[in-house]
Parts: structure tokens; sequence; C-alpha cells
């Protein structure tokens, strides 16, 4: 680069000399003589150089001279111009002149130029220098800027630093001031610097973890040495069991010597823990009561064992079970169609199956009849039944009339008021039956035996009326509660039951079998007899014409058992159909009339009737006879006769019709007619024997 | 039968119609609740209570003297007392129609009952029984007094079937079971004449408001009537032996009986006849089958009521105006309330074999059922 510079800078030179040159000969005079002497005294020291001219002359005055020239350049070409136009032989000299003149113009125009171009590289190379300085200065900057951005980045990261000790539940400054001993926590130096303050809470945690793993140590030994005391002791137990039995096998002669029945009672003990648990504390209640209150009650568990065991599995995890593969099957189902129906039976079946064992109870009564009760668990609905046989000492003759009165479908209905065990009483079941499509109980008792309410109780379920199916647990105190009202329901139930059975019997065969310790309660002679006594359907008592009032009463439910009888005398024949109670008889059988004799008469259009009615209906308690009461039926019927002989004999007579009264006046009364409505004399007083008004 | 009173009264213990009047049925053997067994009666007690309501007989009503109240007597003597004020207002429930205060007045049927200015008189077997309107309605249902009337001595206690005010001589006249009428001075209860001359038991009775004649029928088909001054018989109507109303085939008995001025029309075995007293004729036969067994005056016309569920309207010339027909299946009693002290409250009721007493508020039609 130097030597360019230097190659410049002779070329200059040599250029410059020439102009300098032309300069000193032709227009020292006219151009500025100072420049040309400063221009001198350059050359004279140094060598001429154009680039240093260039620094001392004024650019300004450059332009000047520039504009000059031009101005003179035009001016001699102008005279030229007119010289030549004018021609003539003077003028070429004066052209000449101009000529050297105006060559003298060009030099300075050229000298001009090449300023021009020097200054030009001048400033260029000056701008470059200029600009690389400023980029060194950028670079600087930025380095500077981006070392300030990482010492940020560096502090934050400091101040984000998480320690471990942050996340260690420390015990609170005052406990710790408090327990801590004055060597750790140096309440002098921490009390004002929370670092040092920290530091002296976490050695006093690290001196309490020590302490505490050195108890836990302690402890797990202390539990290795009680384990292997267990462990002894249970040697000693397991040992003990084939001696026990070994002692009990000795003793059992004796006990059947002494009629001890330790070990059968031990066995059946040892069946009832396979029970499920409401037949469990059924049996349990039942035991107990019979051993404390009843002799007449025993009780027996019935099924296989092995079934039971096999199935034993915790409650909840069947029913999910069963909910799962409910949930399987149905889509099975969806699948394939043809197997829908015998899908469903199945799941029927599955639902309504009840657990393999059950419980008897044999309940005897007095004249040797025994009630045979079973009970069964429905597993899967979480209810109990039972099934009733009556079996009686003496083979009875089934009237046609009492077909219903034993049958097990019939015979413990309403034992409760209503409770006619028809309806399960789980409310979660129908949700349940919902699934399988089983659209009420009703249609399966018959095989499964009734759920009534009562058997719910003695089984100790309970079931409250919004609660869902997991609120139900078999529930000891509940079922003794019920134990003995319910023995002694089902007692009472049996006797009047087979009580009727014997009256119905008689009563087919029109004889009313009025027993001697009630002969008291009616006159020695009752001429009206009974010629019919028929069982009819719920129907047709319901559409019967007389029945009405009862009907719309409410008292003709279709537990009920319905019957007809006809009591008779000469040609007056009174219908009585009569409602007869499951409940029966502390709920009165009832009795609507119908007279036919001179016209229908009814409760509607005969005071009399309605009378009479109400004697048989209302006034029942004074023919309930003797204890418990099982003669109420035959009693009725006989006063329903006794009714019809007053009733036809005090009809008044009808003095127009000729002949004698059908029905001579023969019961002694004291008054034929009474009160606003005419009664007739139904009231019989007994020693005296005749009849007076209520 | 011994012990047939104690076991009559166990039959209606009060305490068993107390609990039906709140409706609350508390269930024997301490079975709890369940909602099935709440539907239709199904408890002894339950049945028991069904039972004596569908045998219930309503025998006599009597408007309270301030008109507001209705008390009715059943055949298991209890007297029910109901409130037609509140019962015919407009914001009336169901509660409204049941009695206001239910009380065991007798032991026997309650038969007649009429009202003082302060005092239901009532009566049964034997016995007229006073109670103050005041202390019914407050509930306190005490006695005020009883009065038997001197019976001669006989097996059983004759009935009262009648009862009516005089008011001209403060005096309350009886006639029943033992075939007299027994005149009653309000002021000192003394028994002060018996009238004599029925050969049978006396069914009704009836004043002649002019002159102090008393009108009465019975069992044995006569209308006598009675002279309270001289206490005689003045007139007898042997009905029966008319041959125009006569019907051999329902008895002779009078039944029912009403008088105005100088007509008086009776009723029961014989057809229902208007007479006119004076020349004892029948002017006016109606024709109606079944026995009536109440009648009255109103107005122009001639109510009656009896076997059938109708209340019949007759024109005095014999022409059925109206039958009415209401909830019993026969009708023993009707009763206008004319009180004047209460012309909201001015009804017909008309009870008998039913628990029912049947409203009617103008003459048209049924309106609603007081109940026991």
């Amino acid at each position: 680069m130097v030597r360019r510079r230097q190659s410049i800078c002779r070329r200059l030179w040599s250029f410059g000399d020439v102009a300098s040159l032309v300069c000193c000969r032709d227009s020292v005079r006219t151009i500025c003589p100072q420049n040309i002497c400063s221009l001198r005294a350059h050359m004279e020291g140094k060598y001429y150089s154009e680039e240093a001219e260039v620094d001392l002359r004024d650019p300004g005055r450059d332009y000047e001279l520039y504009k000059y020239t031009c101005q003179e350049l035009q001016r001699l070409m102008a005279e030229i111009q007119d010289l030549k136009s004018r021609g003539g032989k003077d003028v070429a000299v004066e052209i000449e002149d101009r000529r050297i003149q105006s060559c003298v113009h060009f030099m300075t125009l050229k000298k001009l130029n090449r300023l021009a171009h020097i200054r030009l590289k001048k400033g260029r190379d000056q701008t470059h220098e200029a600009k690389q300085k400023v980029d060194a200065y950028h670079l600087q900057l930025q380095n500077l800027l981006y070392e300030v951005m990482h010492l940020q980045k560096e502090i934050t990261k400091c101040l984000e630093f998480k320690s471990k000790h942050e996340e260690i539940d420390l015990v609170s400054l005052e406990e710790f001031y408090k327990e801590a001993p004055p060597d750790i926590s140096k309440a002098e130096v921490t009390m004002g610097d929370p670092h040092q303050q920290t530091l002296a809470r976490l050695d006093w945690e690290l001196e309490q973890r020590k302490r505490l793993a050195e108890k836990y140590r302690e402890c797990l030994s202390n539990k290795e040495k009680i384990l292997k005391e267990i462990e002894v002791k249970k040697e000693y137990l397991s040992s003990l069991q084939p001696r026990l039995n070994s002692i009990m096998q000795a003793s059992l002669p004796v006990q059947e010597y002494l009629f001890m029945p330790f070990d059968q009672a031990h066995k059946q003990y040892e069946t009832a823990r396979h029970l499920p648990p409401p037949l469990y504390v059924l049996f349990v209640q039942a035991t107990a009561y019979g051993q404390a209150c009843d002799k007449t009650l025993s009780v027996a568990i019935e099924g296989s064992v092995d079934e039971a065991k096999a199935l034993f599995k915790p409650p909840e995890d069947s029913q999910d079970d069963e909910s799962d593969s409910d949930a399987e099957e149905e889509q099975t189902t969806k699948r394939r169609r043809p197997t829908l129906g015998v899908q469903l039976d199945d799941k029927r079946k599955e639902m309504l199956k009840r657990h393999p064992l059950s419980v008897m109870l044999d309940l005897k009564c007095k004249d040797d009849s025994v009630l045979h009760l079973t009970f069964y668990y429905l597993m899967n609905l979480n209810i109990m039944t039972v099934k009733a046989k009556v079996t009686t000492a003496t083979e009875l003759i089934t009237p046609i009339s009492a077909g219903d009165l034993l049958s097990p479908d019939s015979v413990l209905s309403c034992l409760y008021p209503g409770d006619h065990g028809k309806k399960t009483p789980n409310p979660a079941n129908q949700y349940q039956f919902d699934k399988v499509g089983i659209l009420t109980l009703r249609d399966y008792v018959l095989d499964l035996g009734h759920p009534y309410l009562w058997v719910q109780k003695l089984g100790g379920l309970h079931f409250p009326k919004e609660q869902p199916q997991h609120t139900v647990i078999a529930d000891h105190s509940l079922s003794a509660s019920h134990m003995e009202t319910t023995m002694k329901l089902l007692k009472t139930r049996v006797q009047s039951r087979l009580a009727l059975h014997k009256q119905f019997a008689s009563l087919e065969h029109g004889i009313v079998p009025v027993t001697s310790d009630c002969q008291y309660l009616f006159p020695a002679k009752v001429v009206s007899r009974l010629v019919k006594w028929v069982t009819i359907a719920h129907e047709d008592y319901m559409e019967l014409h007389f029945t009405k009032d009862i009907v719309e009463a409410g008292l003709a439910g279709d537990t009920n058992l319905y019957y007809m009888a006809l009591v008779e005398r000469g040609t007056a024949k009174l219908q009585a159909a009569v409602v007869l109670n499951p409940g029966y008889s502390s709920i009165p059988p009832i009795f609507q009339l119908c007279l036919n004799w001179k016209g229908e008469k009814t409760n509607s259009n005969d005071d009399n009737i309605r009378a009479m009615e109400s004697e048989v209906n209302v006034c029942y308690k004074e023919l309930c006879g003797p204890r418990p009461s099982h003669q109420l039926l035959t009693n009725q019927l006989q006063r329903l006769c006794v009714l019809l002989d007053v009733y036809l004999e005090t009809e008044s007579h009808d003095d127009s019709v000729e002949g004698p009264k059908e029905f001579p006046q023969e019961k002694m009364c004291l008054r034929l007619f009474r009160g606003p409505s005419r009664m007739k004399p139904f009231k019989y007083n007994h020693p005296q024997g005749f009849f007076s008004h209520r | 039968m011994p012990g047939s009173e104690g076991a009559g009264e166990e039959l209606f213990p009060e305490s068993c119609f107390a609990l039906a009047l709140r409706g609350s049925w508390t269930l024997a053997w301490g079975l709890e609740s369940h909602p099935e067994i709440l539907r239709g009666p199904n408890t002894k007690m339950e049945v028991f209570q069904t039972l004596q309501r569908l045998h219930m007989t309503i025998f006599s009503q009597s408007v309270s003297p301030c008109g507001k109240f209705l008390a009715a007597g059943n055949n298991y003597g209890q007297i029910a007392v109901f409130s037609l004020s509140a019962a015919l207002s407009s914001e009336a429930k169901e509660e409204s129609k049941k009695p206001v205060v239910t009380f065991q007045a007798h032991d026997g049927p309650v038969y007649s009952m009429v009202s003082t200015d302060r005092h239901l008189l009532s009566a049964g077997d034997g016995e007229v029984k006073a109670w103050l309107w005041a202390e019914i309605l407050k509930k306190g249902c005490k006695e005020l007094w009883r009065r038997q009337p001197p019976y001669r001595t006989s097996l059983e206690v004759p009935e009262i079937n009648a009862l009516l005010l005089v008011p001209k001589e403060n005096s309350l006249i009886l006639a029943g079971g033992d075939c007299q009428l027994h005149a009653m001075d309000l002021e000192t209860g003394a028994f002060t004449r018996a009238l004599r001359g029925h050969t049978d038991y006396i069914h009704c009775l009836a004043l002649r408001e002019r002159s102090p004649e008393v009108l009465s029928g019975g069992e044995d088909g006569a209308v006598r009537l009675w002279d309270l001054r001289t206490a005689k018989e003045v007139q007898t109507i042997e009905v029966y032996k008319h041959e125009e109303c006569s019907r051999p085939h329902n008895g002779r008995w009078i039944g029912c009986l009403a008088t105005d001025s100088d007509w008086m029309v009776c009723g029961g075995g014989p057809a229902l006849t208007l007479w006119h007293l004076r020349s004892s004729t029948p002017t006016t036969i109606f024709p109606m089958r079944a026995p009536q067994k109440h009648v009255t005056f109103y107005q122009d016309l001639i109510l009656s009521a009896g076997q059938g569920r109708c209340v019949n309207q007759w024109q005095l010339s014999g022409e059925l105006k109206a039958q009415v027909p209401g909830s019993s299946p026969g009708l023993l009693s009707l009763s206008l309330n004319q009180q004047p002290a209460a012309p909201e409250c001015k009804v017909l009721t008309a009870a008998g074999n039913s628990c029912r007493v049947d409203v009617f508020t103008n003459l048209g039609y049924r309106a609603f059922s007081l109940s026991f």
C-alpha cells in the first residue's frame, strides 16, 4: 500500500510539475500570485505534491476559479467567432493570441479537474476510515451488552435457588425456642439473624430425628419379641384342640346315657355358622325363644352345608358379579336375538335363587296339630320368604268350602294387618326386577314362599322406606322384639283356621255347630235353618247388588275369603254374603243380607234388615263366646237364624189378607216395635228367654 | 244377660271415636306403619270403626239458638255438633264438614232433640238430658240435668221418641214408649201432667200455635188432639180407618205429623195425607208409596222424607213438585234452619240411615254432606 501511494505521488508529482510549469509560465499575473508563491515554497521544501496542494487550496476558491476560467474561455471563443466572422488579415494574429490564452485556460481546467479527483478520493478515504472506527465501537458495545445480560441471568439463577431445607416441616418458632437446648438455639445470636436461626432450627430437627429413629428401632425389637411370644402360645393352643376333641369323644356315651343332646345342638350350631345372616338371626332368636318361653317350638336347619360352603362369599362381591355379568349378558343378548327368552329366564332364576340352607320351625299347638314353617333366604333379592304347612293329629275330611283355609298360599295371609305377602318388602328389588322383566313377585310366591313383613322382621331385616338396599343389616334386636308376638299370632292363626275348618265341615251339611258353652246366646228353639254354605269368588261378591256398601268402605279386599250362606224358613229366603278376613277371629266376618220374602229386602229399603246386619257385624263381641273366640262365625250364623225368626214372626199381619199368619209369633217379646225406625226386638235376654230392643 | 250393660259400654268407647275424628289411626300390635298397610281398613280397630260408621243411623237434629251450629244424634248415643257457618263459608275445607265436637250423650240412641234459647235437650231411652249450648261449643260436654218421666214399672225402659217445646207455658212435652204424653215444667223440672189415650207407642208430636193444643201420632194409627189447659183429649182421627189413605200392608202407624192452623199433614203406614182438622176429613192424599218418617210445612209447600233417598216437595193440591235425592238410603229427619240470627245459614238438612247429614242450600239440590 505504501508503495502504491508512492507511485501515485510520483505520477502526481510529474503531472503537477507540468501544470505548475504552465501556470508559472502563462498566468503569473492573472492568477493569484500568493498561491503560486506558496506552491513554490512548498515545492522548494520537499517535492511537489498535488496531494499536499489540495490541502492548501480552498475548494470554494477553486470553484470561483473554475467559473472564471469557463467565462474567460467562453469570451475568448466568442471573440474568435467574432473575429472569424469579420474576416480580415489581422484577425489571424488576434485569433492566435486568443488561442494561446484559451490553451492556458484549458490547462487551468485540467489542473482543477485533477484536484477535484484527488479531493474526491481523499473524502472517500476519510469516510471509510471513520466507518471502520464506528464498526469497532459497535462491536465493543455489543460485547458489553451480552456480558451484562449473562451476569443478570446468573444473578436471577442465584436468587431462585431452592434449598432442600425449605421442604422440611420444622417445628414452630416458639416451640423451637422453648424446647431446643440453648447450645443449639443460641437465642442471642439467632434472634436477629434469620439465616442463623434457620440453621439452628435445622440442627434441632436433625437432633430430634436422630432420637426418633432410635426409638423406632427399639419398638421394632419389642414387636419382634411379642410376635415370638404369640407364636409360642399359638402352638400351645393348637396342641390343645386334639386333646379337647378326645375328651369330647370320650364324653359322648355319658351324654347319651344322661339324655343331654349337647353334641347334637353343637352340630346344629356348627351348621348355623353357614347360614346367611338373616337366617342366622332367625335361627338364634327362634332357638332362644324356644328354650326360654315356648317348649313347643322346635328349630332345625335343612339343606346342604357343602353347597352353602361352596357359595360362601362376601355379599357385596356376589352382587357386583351379578351386575357385571348382567351387563355382559345384555351385550350378548343384543348380538344373539333368538336366545333372548332363554337368557332372561336364566337371569330370572339366578335372581330368585335362594340360599341352599333353610330354617325349619315347627310350632306345635295344643291339639297336636303342627304348623311347619320353612324360611328361605333369597340371596340376590336380600329378602326372606316363608312356606307354611299345617299337619293335624287326626286326618281331616276337607269340606269343599274350606279349600283355601289351610292352603299354604293363604294360611298366613295378613297375620299382621295388611301384610299380604305378595309384594317384595325390599324397595331395591323393584329395580332388579325391571332388569330381568319380572313385573311383580306375586307370580313367584307359590314357588318361593311368601315374603311377609313379619318374616323380614324375624330375620332382623328392616327395610326403611326411602333408603336403598345397602342399609339393610341383619339385626338381632329387631328379630327378638317380634319373636314372641309373631309366634303367638302364628299359633292363634293355625288354631283359628283349624276351628274354621271344623265349622265349615258342619256348615256345608246345613248344621250350625253351636258349642255348648255358647248355647246361652241363643233361644232353645230356632226355626230358621242354614241350607247352603258355599265359597264364592271375589269378583262375584263385588257384583252382588246388596254388597255395595262394604265394597265402597274398602272392606272387600282381594285377600279376604268370600262365602255365601242361605238361611231359609218357609217361603222366606235370606241370602248372606260373608267376607271372611284372614285375621279371623280378631277381625269379624262381615255379613250383608238380602231377604226374599214379599219382595226383595236389603239394607237400603228395610231398616230392620239393616238392624240385623248391625246385630251380627257391629255387636259381634257378644257372639265371640269363650276365648279365643274361634266359634264366632258359627255364632254369627246362628244369630242370623234367630234374627230371621224374630223378623218374620214380628212382621205385622196384614188384615186384608185372608188366612192365618205364615209365621205365628212364638218368641216372647216385650214390644214389637220401638223408636222412629220401628225396630224389631232383636236382642235376646238369656236366662229369661225373652226378646227386647237394644 | 249378665254384664250386657258393661259389654254395651265397651262396644262404643268414646275414645275410639275421638281417634276416628282426628283421623289418626293407631295400628294395632305396634306394627310400624307401612305404606301398603294404610290403604283400606286393615286393623281390628279400623274395621270396627268402618262397620260402625256403615251401620250408623242419625235419628235427630237440632239447630243451635244462634243458628250457626247443628247438633245431630245417632243410634250409638252420640251427639255431634257441626258448624254450619264454617261448612257454608266460601273457604270450607273437608274438615269443616266434620263435627266440631262429638260426645257420648246417652247409652242408647238419641231419638229426639230440641233447642231452647240456651239449652240443647236430648232424649233417648227413658231420659231427657239438658246440655248448655255455650258449654258444648267450648267442648265441655257435661250434662246440665237429666229427668225421667214417671213411668209405670216395666221390664224395659220406654224410649222417648218426640220432644216438643211449648213456649207459652215454658214447658216441654215428651212422648214415646209408654203411650203417654208427659208435660214437664222447664222452670222447676217437675212433670206436671200426663196425657193418656194412645194404645201403642207414640211416634210424633206437633203443636198448634194459636190454641194451646198438641197433636200426637202413634203406632196405634191414631192422631190425637189434646187440649193442654184441660189435659183432655179433644179429637181423635184414626187415619187407617179411612179407606182412601189406609195401606194395610204397611201397617197403621203414624210416623210423622205437622200442622198449620186448621191443617194437618200426617203419614207413616197409611199414605201421606192432608187433613182439615175442624171437619176431620182428608183433603189431599199424596201419591207416595214409601212410608214417610218426617213431614213439615214450608211456605206453601209440604216437605216430606222417609224410605228412599229423596226429599219430596209437594204442592198442597197433591202434586209432586220435586224429588231431590240425598246421600242416605232412607231419611228420618228434616230440619229447616230458620233462625233469624244467622240468615246466611238458612239451609235444609236431612239425615237418616247413614252417618251423613245432607245439606240443601236451596230446595233444588243437595249441596254437600256433613259427616260423623
